[in-house]
């Protein structure tokens, strides 16, 4: 991929390229066309199985479309009917500032703590690095159908073995506590779950980025007289920058559209302060058998989550350029 | 090359995305195959009537594949909204008897004539008027399930409790000497009443004389738990939940089924379908020992109007044949099998109540199972409104259940924001 931006274009003199000889067209056209046809593959397959279905989700969404529209595959076209009902709806707002601060929490203690693991994971001796980085392993692998299985066994109300131990620790009478009682507790459990599964990943990312850091800039930053946490700061972050930004674009996606944990851990009906936005639209859709109106809530996920991973991915053209 | 890295990852990660995301589709039926969704109730509690009904299908129809597909109450609708869409809908398909209506509304089933069928003289009237729509019939009845009380002799005994309750008020008595005898085990129930089990609660509603919504003259729906009528029996069920239930206020009777902490010794009693009674000694549910059985007895829910039941809700399932269906008449030729006389006493012997009232007497002599037939003598139904099952699928009943048991919301307060949800949808163009 090219490495110039339009600033460095803008920067060559002007004079100097209309003195370059200028190569016959035909030419230029075939030179020009190299990179469109190798990418071409790549655009086809993503256009299948990205672009038609959101094409399609996009006109469902223009149209009144419940179960009577579906049997007979055939919508009623209705404008922008659905999105003016959801933009008039108190509720959706609601489940909009609900995802975005799930996800600036779930995704704030994912990189914290992915972070502060891979950091232990360096001043490690060899067995224990071992010993910790299989564990993460294990999670990283275990299906998330699994891990929603585990974990609404261990917060069983009824035989859990989470509120067993809180009672036999003297921690307070836990028995037939009621984790989904309060919504604060419940959001507590599902946010334990979506970090837990998602630390691996950014600790095994990070770790790898903090091998690379080169020991002279640390030790020199040392003589200096710096503090742990100022080479921590000035040296290790700045040179992790892209690591960073990569995993912090990535927990975004993955942790605003999270459905599955929420889902299976509620047994497929969760109470309305339970839901995120991909639950609004999929309940919209396949439990009232709106699915006009579901198409409109998934569409309007997609641009927040667009607007949300612009910034980021700015960011990372950005670097690209720098290199 | 760090970015062409980067982008990789990305590019990666947003197909893992979309692959993740793109279900599998259901196998598409040939001209030799009838695939059947049921739901795992008949896998679990009676196997021999498919097995009987396949067996008859197999003779009719030797060389054609019977493809038993068994489906969750959890998923079966949007999984049949998928095939519907895809036109890869089963052959025959198993609806709760809720749901139907806004099925047979949208022309979801083929129409049938009910003489086709085995026993259509004598089906039950509550499942056949659930089959039915304007004035055709659209699916064909299965079977029905009543509600009652299934106890601990043992535990009742040991309380001092000589006779089984004949009103509320004393069953509510019964119900606090149990307490009182085995209430210091922190895990130990009285009466083990999932919260969000809305089958009990409405049961109270309707024996003090509320319903659940109402049709009015002008053919709109108005949701009327708030009507005082309904505050006041939920007001009595919150009391009686609160005194002398310990089961989690915020799940349902499925999670899990009462019968395995029944079966644990948590309770006293709890009030289950028929076909909990087996499932006590099922190895997938309770698992308990044989001789458990001699401990366990079953009595109709108490009215609390002295020496009447409070009435059951008439929960059931129909059988019907998509209007996508691949293979129409072999679909109806395996539902004849099946809700024939020979798998619907089957059927009727693992706990439920037949199709037909030619097989009403088939638990009489059976001590366990006779107490459900009487307490389906006197039943309640959902309002038959196509939507109705939306208001299902919206769980506001269990939710509003949830906010009342656990003080998150006065009774009054809760039953108005649902009655006037209920009406909503109820009165929403489908």
């Amino acid at each position: 991929m090219s490495s110039r931006s339009p600033a460095a274009a803008a920067a060559v003199p002007e004079a100097r390229i209309s003195r370059r000889p200028r190569r016959p067209l035909v030419s230029r056209l075939r030179s020009g066309a190299a990179p469109y046809l190798l990418i071409l593959p790549a655009c086809v397959v993503i256009g299948a199985v990205l672009g038609y279905p959101l094409y399609f989700m996009g006109h469902l969404s223009l149209e009144h479309y419940g179960l009577f529209q579906l049997i007979r595959h055939q919508g009623e076209w209705i404008g922008l009917k659905n999105y003016s009902q959801i933009f008039h709806d108190g509720f959706f707002w609601h489940v909009v500032l609900r995802s975005l601060a799930f996800t600036a929490a779930a995704v704030s203690l994912t990189m914290v703590f992915g972070t502060l693991i891979a950091l232990l994971l360096v001043q490690l001796g060899t067995k224990m690095r071992v010993l910790v980085t299989a564990g993460l392993i294990f999670v990283w692998a275990t299906p998330v159908v699994v891990a929603v299985a585990v974990w609404s066994w261990m917060i069983d109300f009824e035989f859990g073995v989470l509120n067993w131990l809180l009672t036999y620790l003297n921690v307070g009478n836990f028995n037939h506590h009621d984790w989904f009682a309060s919504t604060l507790s419940g959001w507590t459990v599902i946010t334990s779950l979506v970090v837990w599964g998602a630390i691996p990943f950014v600790t095994l990312m990070v770790y790898a980025g903090l091998t690379q850091v080169p020991k002279e800039l640390v030790e020199a930053a040392t003589t200096d007289g710096a503090s742990s946490w100022r080479v921590f700061r000035d040296v290790t972050v700045p040179l992790l920058k892209p690591i960073f930004v990569i995993l912090i674009s990535l927990s975004i996606i993955w942790d605003f559209q999270v459905f599955n944990q929420i889902w299976l851990l509620l047994d497929g009906q969760p109470p309305p302060q339970y839901f995120t936005m991909s639950i609004y639209a999929f309940t919209t859709s396949f439990q009232q058998s709106q699915y006009g109106l579901g198409s409109a809530i998934a569409l309007v996920m997609v641009a927040i989550l667009l607007i949300v991973s612009f910034v980021y991915i700015r960011e990372m053209v950005k670097i690209g350029d720098a290199e | 090359m760090k970015f062409r890295i980067i982008a990789a990852v990305v590019l990666a990660a947003a197909l893992a995305t979309v692959a993740s995301t793109a279900t599998g589709s259901i196998k598409r039926a040939t001209a030799q195959s009838v695939t059947v969704w049921v739901m795992t109730d008949a896998q679990n509690g009676w196997p021999g009537a498919i097995a009987a009904a396949n067996a008859q299908f197999q003779q009719q129809h030797p060389g054609v594949n019977i493809n038993i597909q068994y489906q969750t109450w959890d998923t079966v609708l949007q999984k049949f909204d998928a095939a519907l869409a895809a036109n890869d809908a089963p052959d025959v398909i198993e609806l709760g008897n809720t749901q139907t209506a806004k099925y047979m509304a949208a022309g979801a089933f083929s129409s049938l004539k009910a003489k086709n069928f085995p026993n259509s003289s004598t089906w039950l009237s509550g499942l056949k008027s659930s089959c039915t729509y304007r004035g055709k019939l659209y699916c064909v009845p299965y079977y029905a399930g009543a509600r009652a009380v299934i106890y601990r002799k043992d535990m009742y005994r040991q309380a001092g409790i000589k006779k089984l309750p004949t009103s509320y008020a004393q069953w509510l008595a019964d119900g606090k000497k149990l307490m009182k005898k085995f209430g210091k085990n922190p895990n130990f129930s009285a009466f083990y009443e999932p919260g969000q089990n809305w089958y009990v609660a409405t049961t109270f509603v309707e024996d003090w004389g509320g319903q659940l919504a109402v049709q009015q003259k002008n053919g709109k729906w108005k949701g009327t738990l708030d009507s005082p009528q309904a505050v006041k029996a939920l007001t009595i069920f919150k009391s009686m939940v609160r005194k002398l239930s310990r089961a989690s206020k915020s799940v349902d009777e499925a999670h899990p089924f009462p019968s395995i902490p029944f079966a644990k010794g948590r309770m006293a009693s709890f009030i289950g379908n028929g076909w909990e009674w087996p499932y006590v000694f099922d190895p997938k549910g309770g698992a308990a020992p044989k001789s458990f059985a001699k401990k366990m007895g079953a009595y109709p829910m108490p009215s609390h109007i002295k020496g009447k039941y409070m009435p059951t809700f008439l929960g059931g399932s129909d059988l019907g044949i998509p209007i996508s269906a691949h293979n129409k008449a072999l679909g109806a030729d395996w539902i004849k099998a099946f809700t024939g006389t020979q798998s619907e006493t089957l059927i009727a012997k693992a706990g439920n109540i037949a199709n037909t009232t030619k097989l009403a007497n088939v638990n009489a002599h059976n001590p366990a199972l006779a107490p459900f037939a009487r307490a389906a003598k006197s039943s309640w139904f959902v309002p038959t409104s196509p939507n109705w099952t939306n208001v299902e699928n919206s769980h506001l009943l269990k939710q509003m259940l949830t906010a009342i048991l656990t003080n998150q919301k006065s009774v009054a307060a809760a039953t108005k924001s649902a009655s006037k949800q209920i009406t909503t949808i109820l009165n929403a163009s489908s």
